[in-house]
């Protein structure tokens, strides 16, 4: 495995140096805490939740044996306490790996017109399902591998390319239908 | 490679983590499928949208909290295991004490412990069941007596004169005693 930038940090950190600890903070902070907002889309809740992983970042951080990279594993921790969030809520996490109802292929110079706007591109993400949701989060805010992925949320990888092909067609068309209707930005 | 699972891994070409053959296969399907290659512009696009929305998380805030906390987290630990130290030194004082009192009993030489020095026992007597210590202590000044050892299981203790005090005196005192229920003269060691 490449050389985790973070490494040093966590070794320091499990010998109990808050420094060190505020260091990670501010490095993955908003990394964290944008993909903990990616599934709770509520940021009170999502820094309620952040702060909870850094707790436990602290607490654990001597148990950490560097099979993945430290971010790898926070993100994993994020994914965990975002899934029991919504258990809290009383909502059932459904998998998203619906097969697709029909082949009507988006057009991809459609979307790459919308994949440029901001707002067509959050309004899609959000209608994604949250394993789907998770996945291109992780994929494209985080620049994850799938493997990477496959270890945050605990699913083998090739579950990791499924959900990743259906979440990028259900994006694209929801793009292209965003853009063909008109929608407004 | 199928063609599906070509566009599945489409997405991490578009964010560069693809390598080896893998990376190799996709890129050259992509060369040679405009579809394909349109498609992993789109990708890019939304990544590139993706990674330059703002986003307002908690920051110095957060990072406050998570100090305090920590803070709050550290003492707790060592407020509980400050106990455990007290616990440890009282358990090691208490040690020392007993060790120190076996000491003086055991190197208090032979025959078992003794009360009073090296004084040899002169008498074994036992006493009424109901004597009071006052009782027992007045008697014993007044016989001029002290205890070199006892009470044994059978609840004798073995008396010796003090100094200037003869054997005879003594007993006559003892004997005078209705206190004393029993009282035998104790053999000398060789």
């Amino acid at each position: 495995m490449a050389s985790d930038p973070h490494a040093e940090l966590m070794k320091r950190i499990g010998q109990g140096d808050k420094q060190a600890l505020a260091q990670l903070y501010r490095a993955l902070e908003k990394a964290v805490f944008r993909f903990i907002q990616s599934k709770l889309n509520d940021p009170f809740e999502s820094a309620d939740v952040l702060h909870d992983v850094f707790i436990e970042v602290w607490r654990s951080a001597s148990k950490f044996e560097g099979r993945s990279k430290v971010q790898t594993w926070i993100m994993g921790i994020a994914y965990r306490k975002s899934i029991d969030v919504h258990r809290k809520r009383g909502r059932v996490s459904v998998t998203d790996d619906i097969p697709e109802t029909a082949d009507d292929t988006p057009d991809a110079e459609t979307c790459l017109t919308a994949g440029q706007e901001a707002e067509h591109v959050r309004y899609c993400i959000e209608t994604l399902g949250e394993d789907h949701r998770s996945a291109i989060t992780l994929a494209f805010f985080q620049d994850m591998a799938y493997a990477e992925i496959a270890k945050v949320v605990g699913v083998p990888e090739g579950t990791v390319k499924t959900r990743i092909y259906h979440a990028k067609k259900l994006l694209m068309r929801c793009l292209s239908g965003r853009v063909q209707r008109g929608a407004v930005a | 490679m199928t063609r599906d699972e070509i566009s599945a891994l489409l997405p991490f070409l578009a964010n560069g983590t693809l390598e080896g053959t893998e990376r190799a296969e996709v890129q050259d399907a992509v060369t040679h499928d405009p579809e394909l290659a349109a498609e992993l512009e789109a990708l890019k696009a939304v990544r590139a949208t993706i990674q330059a929305e703002e986003s307002y998380s908690p920051g110095e805030m957060g990072l406050a909290r998570l100090m305090r906390d920590v803070d709050a987290e550290t003492q707790a630990a060592n407020a509980n295991r400050r106990p455990l130290i007290w616990q440890i030194a009282a358990a090691i004082l208490l040690a020392l004490v007993v060790g120190q009192t076996v000491w003086q009993f055991t190197d208090s030489g032979p025959g078992g412990y003794q009360l009073a020095g090296d004084t040899p026992p002169a008498f074994t007597a036992a006493f009424r069941d109901d004597v009071t210590e006052a009782e027992l202590r007045s008697l014993l000044l007044e016989a001029g007596v002290e205890i070199v050892s006892g009470p044994s299981a059978l609840g004798l203790y073995a008396l010796a004169p003090l100094e200037g005090v003869t054997r005879e005196e003594a007993r006559a005192e003892l004997e005078a005693s209705d206190l004393v229920e029993t009282l035998e003269t104790a053999e000398t060691p060789d």
